[in-house]
Parts: C-alpha cells; structure tokens; sequence
C-alpha cells in the first residue's frame, strides 16, 4: 500500500510529521499574534529618551544603544520562556483530553516519536517568533545607532573636535549597533526557551492539569535563573570561613543536576548587550549545554510517558 | 480465513489502583476471546462492565495486569501490531484547526504514507465515507456524524486488516447510524475483521457474525449470534396475504394435532429505525421533486 515507516525505537521523519502539525496548530491558534504588540514596542522605542541622556553631551551616548538592546532582549526573553511554557504545557494535555492521541497512538507511532515531534513542533514556532523579533530588534536598532552617531558627530565638531577623534567616537557608538555579538545574545534566549519548553513537556507527562505544568514550569524557569547563587552559597566557605556541610554539598549537587543554570545564558545575553567579545567557542559550550539539558529531559519524559496508560 | 487470529485475549485482567486507602478495582477479569480474520466481532455489555478497558488493552492503549492481547499474532504492547489496526474511539475529537483532508492525510503520513499514493487514498476515503464535499472544511465546524465519518475514514487510510470501534454510531442519527452500519458491512465484504462495541444490540444483531457478553469485568457468554439468539424450542412461520380462512385452519392443525402450543400471532413490526428512513427518504424525494418541478 505504502512504503511505510519502521516501527524502529525512533523514526525521525514521523517525529518531523507530528512537529509540521503542531506548528500548524500553533500558528492556526493565532499564536503569532503576540508579535504585533512587540513590533510597537520595540518601534516605540525608537522614540524614547531615558531621562540620563541629556543630549550627545552625556559622555557615554552608547548607553542609550545598550538600553534599546536591554529591552529587546529582555522582551525576547520573556515571550519565549513563556511562550514555551504555556505552548508545551497545553498540547499533550489538550490531546490526552480530547483523546486525539488515542487516534494517534493506535497508529503505529512509537510514543518517543510522538514526544520529540511535540518538542520539535514548539521549538520550530519559538525559532520562527525570535527570528521575527530579531529582525525587528536590528532594523531598529540600525536606524537608532545611525541617529545616535550623527549626533554625536554633529556635537563633537560643533565643540571643534577633529575628524579623526569625532569618527573614534562615532566607531565606538556603532559597536554597540547591531553586530554578530547581539544574536549570540539572541541565540542564548533561544537555547533558554528551548530548555523550558523540554522541561515543560517532562512536568506535563506526569501532571493532570494544565495549571500544574504552568505552575511547576515557572518555577523550574526561577531556579534555574537564581540556583547559580544558591550554589554559591552552599559550596563556598561562609561569612566566617565555615566549611559547607554534606548536606549542603548533597543538595546543592541535585539542584545543579536537576535544575538548568540559566545565569550563564543571562550571561551571554547581558555581554550581548554591553557588546562585550564572546568567544565562538563560548556559544558551541552554550550550545552543548543546550542539547544536553533537552536530551536529558526529553529522555525522562519518554520513560514516564512510555509507561502512561490513557 | 488466515490460521492465525486477528485478535487474540488470553485470560486478561486489568486492576486500577485505587486511593491511598485501597479500594482498587478489576474492570477485566480473565477474559479470553478469539476473533477470525474476516470476523465482525461484537462486544456488549453495561456501563462500566470492562468492554472499553477490553479495547484498550487490545490497542496497547493499557497494560494487562495478567494476560496478553495480540493483534494478528503480534503482541498488542508492540507499536508493530498497530501497523494493521485502524482505530475509532467513542465520540473521536480530532484537530479542529485541520480540514477533512488535512486530517486523513495527517494519519496516512503517520503511518508511512505519502505522494500520489497518500493523495489518492485520501480521496477514496473521503468519497467512502461521502465527505468529499466537505474535504477542505476545518473539522470545528463538523456535525457529530461527521466527526465519526471522519474518524473512520483516518481508521480505514492504511488500509487496515483490523477495524476496531468502540461506539462507532454513539449520538448519531438515524441516517448517519445506517450509513455507518452500511460501511462495516462493506468492510466485512472486503475480509476486513471488525471488532466492534456497542450499546445498540440491534444493530449488533444486524452485523455481527459472533459476541461476547461482558459483564462485571467478566465473559458471560460468548458465541455464533445466530446460535445464542435463536430459540430453539420455538418456530417461526410468516405468510404473506394469508386470508383469515388458512390461519383457521393452521390454529385448528396446531390444537388437534396436541404435539405443539401456538404462543403468538399477529403482524410483523418493522423497526422504528426503518420506519424512520423510510419516512425521511421518502420526504426528502418529494421535497426533491418539488424542486425539479418548480425549476
């Protein structure tokens, strides 16, 4: 009748089917929507002077760049985690509710096929809105650092600056433009959604209620941002030089296993922002991460999916 | 008829836990049956006798606490026994943001189908199951008859050699019901085994080859329809236009001969099901003719 697909322990084309429908589901739930009001934001933004900069005078006009930047990352950090929580935990219960995945499921799919292609179906719709919003962030920001530079430029010679210090100081401000650096940063919130959303889809495998997963999502995402400090606290000497225990080291060894560190994703984001040099190496170490963190969680959900009956 | 069974169920059982305090229960208890290729299998019985978890389990959709479940000699726990089992669940919900086609097309690549091939049984089952005009409507504005066509049509797309159905006329009218009764008689005519579930005994009666009685988790009786229906102790004899002379004769043959009883005698009664079509078609064709007519 067909060439069919194996039934092998993971088939990547059928994954790939079940990813193209849920990006097809997001997208005809209007979920791109959400990219109107950014698109205003970050437009909006073109417009607006923070009360510090007091005209090109200021001695770093390059803050007003690093604000713009700020802001948008920080948007694209946002909607993406929590577009990546609320998608993931959504679809699966959604199925089981509406027993569509009993359909899908009586059909030869391996229930790994059916998780990864949920996964990759999220993933795909948070790439497609970071890019939107990428582009967005470096058309303004383009136009922003051109008008700051022109200020400042206008500024200097007027104060009887010479060409070659006013184009030094114009260079300065058109590093903090757009540049390969920034989408390391934006790269570094995909990596993050992408996290999220693979621990998303592991809490909704177990939860029986949407609000569940929402809930146990957010916190995982808070951890994950803060459980740097609580290592720090738990593995170095204290105030007085005490020695942290066994019991600090025990636990502080299971929040590091079991909680992504997120600050070194802020890290690079922040660095992005203040055009600091990130090594390529550095993004392929944040990259790894990544990939290890969702294989790891996408591993767990399958074991606890592959025993679930409906 | 091939030697191996399209579904085999060897002595399941299937207990849910219950609370922290206990009070777990057994919905299957140690049922066994054999369903033949080619086979239209009914399995009746109460709300909560055990017939859904029976289905489930044959689906690998639950694991047996005991027992095993195979689907043409696979066992049923494997995804590769699923590669000949077309599926239909009560009151199916589909993607509502896909169309009639999107949906069977999603289910044909599911199972490995693609190109021409899928494209050309997409057609052939939205025709079959007389969908092809709604073929690019979303399903969110589907009636509930033809969500259940619809989820034959995504049953049937791989060409299955098992259908399994549970409640496949569940909240369907009368028309809908027929067209889907029409549609598993088709497919017993093409050797396809169905193994179906139903409330509606009469319509079990109409199509099924043999059933099972579930009961309480347990198998009360199973067999060939026509042997557990029939009464033998009892004939039956229909004459048509028989004046009232002849059936004074046959009472007096019956009391003089003093070897039988006449229980009962009257009209045969037409199902209110037929009554119901015959009433409907013949309104629509009037209504049809009307139209011709003012045209």
């Amino acid at each position: 009748m067909s060439d069919r697909l194996g039934t092998s322990f993971f088939s990547p084309r059928r994954a790939g089917i079940i990813a193209l429908s849920t990006v097809t589901q997001l997208v005809r739930m209007k979920v791109f929507y959400f990219l109107a009001p950014i698109a205003l934001l970050f437009v909006g933004l073109q417009f607006f002077d923070v009360f510090w900069y007091e005209g090109p005078e200021a001695s770093q006009p390059q803050q007003e760049l690093m604000m713009h930047k700020n802001l948008c990352l920080g948007t694209m950090m946002l909607f993406s985690s929590l577009f990546a929580i609320v998608s993931t935990a959504l679809l699966i219960p959604g199925d089981i509710e509406d027993r569509t995945l009993y359909t899908i499921l009586c059909k030869p799919v391996p229930r790994l096929d059916y998780l990864v292609g949920k996964l990759l179906g999220v993933i795909s719709v948070i790439f497609v809105a970071m890019l939107v919003m990428d582009i967005l962030m470096v058309v303004t920001l383009h136009y922003r650092t051109q008008a700051v530079s022109a200020e400042l430029g206008e500024y200097l010679g007027a104060i009887g600056w010479g060409e070659e210090e006013v184009r030094q100081g114009q260079a300065e401000v058109a590093s903090h433009g757009p540049s390969l650096i920034l989408q390391y940063g934006v790269w570094a919130h995909f990596f993050k959604a992408s996290i999220i959303a693979a621990v998303a889809l592991l809490i909704s495998t177990f939860s029986t209620s949407t609000l569940f997963t929402i809930a146990s999502s957010v916190m995982i995402w808070i951890i994950g941002a803060i459980q740097s400090l609580a290592r720090e606290g738990l593995f170095t000497k204290g105030e007085y030089g005490v020695e942290p225990g066994m019991v600090d080291r025990i636990l502080g060894t299971i929040i590091s296993l079991l909680f992504p560190d997120f600050q070194l994703f802020e890290s690079v984001s922040d660095g992005a922002a203040r055009a600091m040099e990130i090594g390529m190496f550095d993004m392929l170490h944040l990259g790894g991460l990544t990939f290890f963190y969702i294989a790891i969680y996408t591993v767990l959900s399958w074991f606890v999916f592959s025993d679930k009956e409906f | 008829m091939s030697e191996v069974p399209a579904v085999q169920v060897n002595r399941l059982v299937k207990d849910f836990k219950g609370s922290f305090r206990g009070g777990g229960i057994r919905a299957v208890d140690e049922v066994s049956l054999s369903i033949a290729s080619g086979e239209v299998y009914g399995l009746i019985g109460p709300n909560g006798s055990g017939k859904s978890t029976t289905m489930k389990a044959v689906l690998g959709l639950v694991r047996p606490t005991a027992g095993s479940c195979a689907i043409f000699g696979r066992d049923s726990s494997k995804v590769d026994s699923r590669m000949e089992v077309g599926f239909l669940p009560e009151n199916p919900y589909f993607y509502k943001h896909l169309s009639a086609a999107e949906t069977v097309s999603f289910y044909g690549k599911l199972c490995g189908m693609r190109g021409a091939v899928l494209k050309a049984r997409v057609d052939e089952m939205l025709e079959l199951v007389g969908l092809e005009e709604a073929r690019d409507r979303r399903l969110r504005g589907f009636s509930k008859g033809m969500l259940q066509r619809i989820g034959l049509a995504q049953a049937l797309v791989q060409d299955p050699r098992l259908v399994v159905l549970d409640e496949p006329t569940a909240g369907v009218d009368p028309m809908g019901s027929r067209q889907i009764r029409d549609l598993i008689l088709d497919l017993k005519g093409r050797g396809i085994t169905v193994f179906l579930c139903s409330h509606l005994l009469e319509q079990v009666q109409e199509i099924c080859d043999r059933v099972g009685i579930i009961h309480r988790g347990k198998m009360v009786n199973e067999g060939n329809l026509e042997e557990l229906t029939s009464m033998h102790d009892r004939t039956e004899i229909v004459l048509q236009d028989a004046p009232p002379e002849l059936l004074e004769q046959i009472r007096k043959l019956v009391d003089q001969s003093n070897k039988g009883e006449l229980v009962s005698e009257g009209h045969p009664r037409s199902s209110l099901e037929s009554l119901f079509l015959k009433e409907t078609i013949e309104a629509e064709s009037k209504q049809e003719a009307v139209s011709t007519k003012q045209s």
